[in-house]
């Protein structure tokens, strides 16, 4: 029987999928933006990760979705919450965590964990896109960036200029506001990233903040933000390059526990 | 007696003369492109021309709005909240819940017979429920500001909207058209949205007819419709209620110089 599985994971912004080996050695991952036909980037995810692995499709034994469009994973066998995932590959990377932060494309949240990666508690926002990535993304386009260079040019800031607005509608006009005024776009940019932490630890408040934390999520890509958010907590945060991916880990290794579970 | 009111709105300047508080002269508003002062200036011009008045011939300026402070030559400023129920009372005078949807805040609340405020509700946290939300959305489906009221009159089965967030409503709303969801319902599905934004604020302020909407949105067919269905009776609108800040601050202002003029006699002004 393979030992090969899949995770794919279907976020409101991006379609991500790991295939794990022998021994959950990770074989090849995949990372796509998602659109209007997620039925279609589900299957691509899986495509490219599989790809990558240089692996065929026959060879996989168990496929699980997760994320927001998980329930449009059809070659799927099973389907997980992302929260459940996260907490999961989490602790798969990084043992000793205890709080998770996920910060995707469109929401936010923090996750408690115990010692087997099992959830305990968990905080969300997926009402308001302050504090996720799309505040960062509508702020970086107002200032004429891609979102990928915000995050270095607010390490570059001098003097943090004070974001007011919570609301990423209102923060967009203070940001064009701030540019006409002359302030330097990177010490916008901190004060937008500043914010965003600022948000990110009263939801971690919630679940109560435990070391180690773990942040996961597209968002845990941007240096700015990692930085932005150790200040603001006054303790250090695993992070990985495989931390975007972890979602997607997550649901693998659920796969995995499935198909070892179902073969003993 | 001549009184001007000016409300310095976050989107939009817009300025009243009125002849002893009671007759319209003239109106006038410009987009404050972020330059309000300099749109101040440009409607005080325009109130003069209209009503053929100099400067020197208007006796009293009262400011409202946001940026009522920033105009150094006003005799007197007022809060939004209390030359809108003033100018609303003065269009219906059987008002008792004034609403104003405005480009940055959505407020409410309720007054007495001489359109003084008893309690009010607000929301300037937050763009959902705003006119900040729908000129977003007039870019993004490409649909002019002034056309998408009467567009959206033509709604068979409005496409609810089940975000709140107004960047969240932009994935949800792009994605309606993607999947071939009818223009007219999308657009009846964003003044619905903003109009159970509103409700919730004239729930919190307790419902009362008559009710008066006032500020951005009145001319607005598609957003009077989607009000009047939500709130579930009709509500007052009538194009001068677009002024009712300024109408309001103009109003007050002349109140203040019958009383200054009393208290000295033989000044004026």
């Amino acid at each position: 029987m393979s030992v090969v599985v899949a995770g794919v994971d279907i976020g409101s912004t991006t379609a991500k999928c790991v295939v794990l080996g022998e021994d959950a050695k990770v074989l090849g991952r995949s990372l796509n933006p998602v659109g209007v036909d997620i039925v279609k980037d589900a299957e691509r995810a899986l495509e490219a990760a599989l790809a990558d692995a240089h692996v065929s499709r026959s060879e996989v034994g168990f496929i699980t979705g997760t994320g927001y469009g998980r329930y449009k994973v059809y070659f799927g066998q099973l389907v997980v919450t992302e929260i459940s995932c996260h907490a999961r590959g989490a602790n798969f990377l990084f043992p000793g965590t205890r709080l998770v932060i996920d910060i995707g494309g469109q929401d936010t949240k923090a996750i408690r964990i115990n010692d087997k990666g099992e959830v305990v508690d968990f905080a969300m926002n997926d009402k308001c896109a302050a504090g996720t990535g799309r505040f960062l993304d509508v702020c970086a386009n107002a200032l004429g960036y891609d979102v990928a260079q915000i995050g270095p040019l607010s390490l570059q800031a001098h003097r943090a200029v004070k974001v007011t607005s919570t609301c990423t509608v209102f923060a967009e006009s203070e940001v064009t506001s701030y540019v006409s005024r002359g302030k330097d776009p990177k010490d916008i940019l901190a004060g937008l990233h500043a914010s965003i932490a600022n948000r990110t630890l009263s939801l971690m408040q919630r679940v109560g903040v435990e070391p180690e934390i773990t942040f996961t999520g597209g968002v845990s890509q941007n240096q700015g933000m990692v930085q932005a958010l150790q200040r603001r907590i006054g303790a250090s945060v695993n992070v990985s390059p495989l931390s975007q991916y972890l979602g997607a880990l997550g649901a693998a290794l659920h796969g995995r526990d499935r198909l070892r579970g179902g073969a003993s | 007696m001549i009184t001007v009111g000016l409300d310095l709105g976050a989107g939009v300047i817009k300025g009243a003369m009125l002849e002893d508080g009671r007759r319209i002269l003239a109106t006038a508003s410009a987009p404050s492109r972020g330059n309000p002062v300099l749109a101040a200036r440009s409607v005080l011009d325009e109130l003069g021309e209209t009503a053929n008045l100099a400067p020197g011939e208007v006796d009293y300026l009262c400011t409202t709005g946001f940026g009522r402070y920033s105009i150094p030559e006003r005799n007197l400023q007022v809060s939004d909240f209390t030359s809108s129920a003033r100018g609303a009372v003065f269009l219906f005078p059987k008002t008792h819940l004034v609403v104003d949807v405005g480009t940055q805040a959505s407020r409410t609340m309720s007054v007495s017979e001489t359109g003084k405020v008893l309690k009010f509700k607000m929301n300037e946290k937050c763009a959902a429920g705003a006119g900040r939300f729908v000129e977003r959305c007039s870019k993004y489906l490409q649909v002019p500001l002034e056309e998408m009221g009467p567009r959206a009159l033509a709604a068979e089965h409005p496409k609810l909207i089940s975000s709140v967030c107004a960047v969240l409503a932009e994935t949800e709303i792009i994605n309606n058209v993607a999947e071939g969801v009818p223009l007219p319902d999308i657009l009846m599905g964003v003044f619905l949205s903003l109009s159970q934004r509103a409700h919730s604020l004239m729930r919190y302020v307790g419902i009362q007819p008559e009710i008066t909407l006032v500020g951005g949105l009145v001319r607005n067919v598609g957003m009077v419709k989607a009000l009047d269905d939500t709130v579930g009776m009709p509500v007052n609108v009538t194009p001068n209620a677009y002024y009712a800040a300024a109408l309001g601050s103009a109003i007050l202002g002349h109140a203040r110089l019958l009383k200054l003029s009393q208290s000295t006699p033989g000044t004026r002004g």
